[in-house]
């Protein structure tokens, strides 16, 4: 199943991503305060924090949702600070959200083929029409979609609207909605919140299967340890908008203010 | 596999070959409109003016379904939209200098031409307003659209040249290649005489459903995804690429030029345009129009659309027939009354018991529930747990 999924890209393809000192404030409320991390190219990359630390804010940020206040962030060659959010996407950064955010009314497919907007050009003129340009070209990305429908293993339901799906295989669409824009970077936010055992067991080994087959980087939000620290290269920690620690999952565990964050002061003694 | 341009009756996007079948509801669409290709033959002149405002609506209808059902846009300024069609039909084809009281004006064009320039011009102020359309959403775009209702009411009373003013000006017959849309040159089709509103039947006929391909095909394809998902969630949209406010200017463009035609329509089938027909009444029978037939359903808004307007008109001619209604002026529910309550109540109907509106209603009997109901309302997310950021 897995081997019809041809690489779209190889690891040499894939740039780093690079934040410099990136500052949002918020009506007064600094949501990021001159954060910095770089994202290697072809690893996975944690995002942790107790809640409001700013892991959304920085996604928001990289996706251009948010525009920074001061600092940069950098993919490769591009600047993505002043980019709108559909021009960064079309350089190769996909994201799955957290909420889920799919069409629920369109089938598995529909919302696959969403990813291939900024690949295709089929406008109202050619679509309404029906002029053989777009016909093939439908032909031509359904059958890609179809693979990495395959991939993630949601082969059987693609005819299926989104919303009728089970929880679990929802968020499997988002990760693969996200893979139909051929990204070279992959943005996950929360894959596994509010899942099962058996659920999480799957994201995981597709989060890897991701990393491993198609060589590119995957940075992560997550509140799961489990997860982050069995699948993750690096993890930066943020805390109230500040990172206060960065690197490998084993030195982050033991880094005594990753300590304080996460169990507090007040609470536990 | 085919992959011609023909226009397969079932437009299934190409990919989806299981659908590719020709299922009963094509069938049945042929025979519909196979039905109503003959129906001339059989019917009077009441009649056929009725159903002549009926397509020249649901063309109109359908540019509203894209806008307010797929794209999640409000917009109250459809009926401006089909004034700017009918009337610029008027001016382009009305011939220079009009004798009599009539102020307007008009540049003599070919009618062909001047009802596609009219559609163009309707499309091009749809453009003119969208740096407004594509930054707003929904009821804030609703309050804004409103102002072209009133814009448009203060121009038809006072660019006479073009409207004529308050008492409105003709509208000159349709022609195609020098064959006139007028009871001058009938012909006689069956031993039925085929005079202005038979020809102009069949002509509405095939622009209704070229119209309603065309939709249904932009809806399927990669900008009706899009608008559908922009609906949902604008941030999910720009993320996955859709440049969201190219998108939204280009629906609002696409609505007012099917609203032109309509337009057009309607100067064709009237002969006459007054500025009283333009009012922000017309646009908020398109609303319930299309929330009835379903929102984001193209054949919804088609049914929507005659139910709301041939309805008053039926209910009307048929009063003495019917209980409860008096004629016209007599001072008890005539006609128009009658009808505005009944699709008041059908509105209220929709939203409490059936979202999906006639073609949601259409898809439960039928057992067919797929993706085709665009509305979001009828699936609403199955397990959804609590938040944990």
């Amino acid at each position: 199943m897995t081997a019809t999924a041809t690489t779209p890209v190889t690891a040499a393809d894939v740039p780093p991503l690079v934040l410099r000192d990136v500052t949002v404030a918020f009506a007064g409320l600094t949501a990021l305060d001159a954060v910095s991390f770089t994202v290697e190219p072809g690893t996975v990359h944690a995002l942790i924090g107790p809640n409001g630390a700013g892991k959304s804010t920085a996604f928001n940020v990289v996706s251009g949702i948010y525009r920074c206040g001061a600092g940069s962030v950098r993919f490769g060659d591009h600047d993505l600070t002043s980019l709108r959010p559909h021009r960064i996407a079309r350089l190769g950064v996909a994201r799955a959200f957290q909420n889920i955010a799919l069409s629920k009314g369109q089938t598995v497919v529909e919302n696959l083929m969403l990813g291939r907007h900024g690949l295709t050009r089929a406008g109202f003129v050619r679509s309404g029409l029906r002029l053989p340009s777009a016909t093939r070209e439908g032909v031509r990305h359904g059958a890609r979609v179809r693979e990495i429908a395959a991939f993630v293993g949601l082969g059987d339901k693609l005819d299926r609207p989104a919303g009728l799906l089970s929880y679990g295989d929802q968020k499997r669409v988002e990760v693969a909605r996200a893979l139909a824009c051929e990204p070279r970077l992959l943005l996950l936010d929360e894959p596994v919140a509010g899942m099962n055992a058996d659920e999480k067991a799957r994201m995981a080994g597709l989060i890897a299967q991701v990393r491993k087959e198609l060589g590119i980087s995957i940075l992560l939000v997550e509140h799961d340890m489990g997860l982050v620290m069995g699948i993750s290269d690096r993890v930066t920690v943020l805390d109230f908008g500040r990172c206060i620690a960065e690197g490998t999952p084993a030195e982050v565990q033991t880094d005594p203010e990753v300590v304080k964050a996460y169990l507090g002061t007040g609470e536990e003694p | 596999m085919s992959e011609t341009a023909t226009l397969p009756a079932t437009a299934v996007p190409a990919q989806a070959q299981r659908r590719r079948r020709v299922r009963p509801s094509a069938l049945a669409r042929i025979g519909l409109i196979a039905l109503l290709a003959v129906l001339p033959l059989y019917i009077d002149v009441g009649l056929l003016t009725i159903g002549l405002f009926a397509m020249a609506a649901v063309v109109a209808a359908i540019g509203l379904t894209i806008l307010v059902g797929a794209a999640g846009q409000l917009s109250l300024a459809h009926a401006f939209f089909l004034a700017v069609g009918a009337y610029g039909y008027a001016y382009f084809a009305g011939s220079a200098g009009v004798a009599g009281a009539s102020s307007a004006t008009g540049l003599g064009l070919d009618p062909l031409l001047a009802a596609v320039l009219a559609v163009l011009v309707a499309g091009f102020v749809g453009l003119l307003f969208s740096p407004i359309a594509s930054r707003l959403r929904g009821i804030y775009l609703g309050v804004a659209s409103l102002s072209l209702v009133f814009i448009g009411e203060f121009l038809y009373e006072n660019v006479r040249s073009v409207t004529g003013g308050f008492n409105g000006r003709a509208a000159p017959p349709f022609s195609l290649f020098g064959w006139e849309f007028t009871d001058a040159n009938t012909l006689v089709v069956a031993g039925v005489p085929f005079g202005r509103f038979e020809k102009l039947w069949e002509l509405f006929l095939i622009v209704l459903v070229l119209s309603y391909l065309f939709a249904n095909n932009v809806l399927r394809g990669r900008m009706g995804r899009a608008m559908q998902t922009m609906r949902d969630s604008e941030v999910a949209a720009a993320v996955m690429g859709v440049d969201v406010r190219r998108t939204k200017a280009g629906v609002f463009v696409l609505s007012s030029m099917y609203a032109g035609l309509g337009g057009v329509m309607v100067a064709l089938a009237f002969g006459r345009l007054t500025p009283s027909y333009f009012s922000l009444a017309l646009s908020i029978g398109f609303l319930a129009a299309i929330v009835v037939g379903g929102l984001g359903s193209v054949g919804g808004a088609a049914v929507g659309a005659f139910f709301v307007t041939a309805g008053p008109l039926l209910i009307t001619r048929y009063s003495s027939s019917l209980p409860f209604i008096s004629a016209s002026g007599s001072g008890g529910y005539d006609g128009g009354k009658a009808a505005a309550l009944l699709y008041g109540l059908a509105v209220v109907l929709v939203v409490l018991f059936e979202p999906g509106g006639l073609a949601g209603l259409g898809q439960r009997l039928t057992g067919r529930r797929t993706a085709r109901v665009l509305a979001p309302a009828p699936l609403t997310g199955s397990s959804k747990p609590e938040e944990s950021s």
